[in-house]
């Protein structure tokens, strides 16, 4: 009897030990909770601790100070508290969305319509199109060092069923670039606009030239020797883009 | 003159006493976060005292808040409170939860029972307490 309660102190001494030997995980901001966590949204804004990692950090999450702060779409996960409709990619202005002293912009790389739960403050260089922000400032070098390693964050929204925000516009705000992204529509839109990428000293990135096929009813764009270029801001869109099943339909030049 | 000089000293005396100048005075009262955490519709707990040493703290009192453990402590300084963020979230060991510093006073929370499984509880919590 003596052994057998030795064994389950032993035993209870060391499982204690192992559920207090979880690692912690530090987050500022709301975010995806891990599925084995239960899922859906954590709406803790202060900076807090789980046990469980970050969903996708690679892409989905910024270093912010040694807490880890969520860039994408809280609403995929769920999220229903206030959100602000964006197209396209953005900054991220994440100590004013966290209200701390760490100053730290950040990137949003997700193409077409989507949500963040933060609305834009005054000083970002942002139009209001169709009910989303649109981007229409410089990017800076920062951004364009980030895009191979966070570009890919589209693929883990593609397999996510939500209603994304939907943007009904006859063009894109001159000044914004970038990929528009369309429900199954015979409709799509070419922007062939480089990023303007600045750091005191403007830097242009050479645009490849596209090629645009136009067929019945689709519109099927590559990208190679040129054909036909868009070199204007007038986008060509008078689609619905948005809700469920969206997909990327063109590639601009950044 | 004299009692030109004495009425002067009485009314820095009590100006001192009335900014704080009392020395067993608590630093900071937690009446309104209390009346803060009650105005969020969170159900507050007595706070009772607790153990400063893990919170590295003069001293501390702790309770519930919405079935979620909050600890506030106070410190000498807003360094000191700063520094102790690590101690407060060594305490939340595997739990979720928070500690976070404001002026000379640390709250930490702490969800054992996984009472708030969205967060809401804590962020409103915290939300009251960084205002």
């Amino acid at each position: 009897m003596r052994t057998y309660i030795a064994a389950l102190v032993a035993l209870a001494c060391w499982l204690g030990v192992a559920h207090a030997d979880k690692k912690q995980y530090r987050y500022v901001g709301i975010h995806p909770i891990a599925k084995a966590a239960g899922g859906g949204v954590c709406h803790i804004g202060a900076p807090h601790v789980h046990v469980y990692a970050p969903v996708d950090v690679k892409v989905q999450f910024r270093d912010h100070d040694g807490w880890n702060y969520f860039v994408g779409d809280p609403v995929a996960y769920g999220w229903d508290g206030p959100k602000t409709s964006y197209y396209g990619h953005h900054p991220v202005p994440v100590d004013v969305i966290v209200a701390d002293d760490h100053p730290d912009t950040e990137y949003c790389y997700l193409e077409g319509p989507h949500f963040h739960a933060w609305a834009p403050p005054a000083e970002l260089k942002l139009e209001l199109r169709a009910g989303a922000y649109w981007y229409v400032g410089d990017f800076p070098p920062a951004y364009a060092a980030g895009r191979a390693t966070y570009d890919p964050i589209d693929v883990v929204y593609q397999p996510l069923r939500y209603e994304r925000p939907t943007v009904v516009v006859d063009a894109a705000p001159p000044g914004w670039y970038g990929a528009i992204v369309v429900a199954p529509a015979p409709v799509v839109v070419v922007p062939a606009r480089p990023a303007r990428v600045s750091a005191g000293v403007e830097v242009r990135v050479p645009a490849p030239s596209l090629r645009v096929e136009i067929g019945v009813p689709s519109v099927q764009i590559g990208i190679g020797g040129g054909v036909i270029v868009h070199d204007h801001h007038d986008h060509h869109d008078r689609g619905r883009h948005g809700g469920k099943g969206w997909k990327k339909r063109g590639r601009g030049h950044r | 003159m004299i009692r030109a000089w004495r009425v002067a000293a009485l009314a820095t005396a009590a100006l001192a006493a009335a900014c704080g100048g009392n020395e067993a005075k608590p630093a900071t009262s937690d009446d309104g976060l209390i009346a803060a955490w009650k105005a969020a519709k969170l159900e507050v707990s007595a706070l009772t005292t607790v153990e400063p040493k893990p919170y590295g703290a003069t001293a501390c009192r702790g309770g519930t808040v919405s079935s979620v453990d909050v600890v506030l402590c106070d410190y000498g300084s807003g360094e000191d409170a700063q520094a102790a963020e690590d101690l407060g979230l060594a305490v939340v060991g595997d739990a979720t939860g928070a500690a976070l510093a404001r002026g000379t006073r640390l709250l930490v929370v702490v969800d054992r029972r996984k009472a708030d499984p969205s967060g809401r509880t804590i962020d409103a919590i915290t939300a009251a307490f960084r205002k």
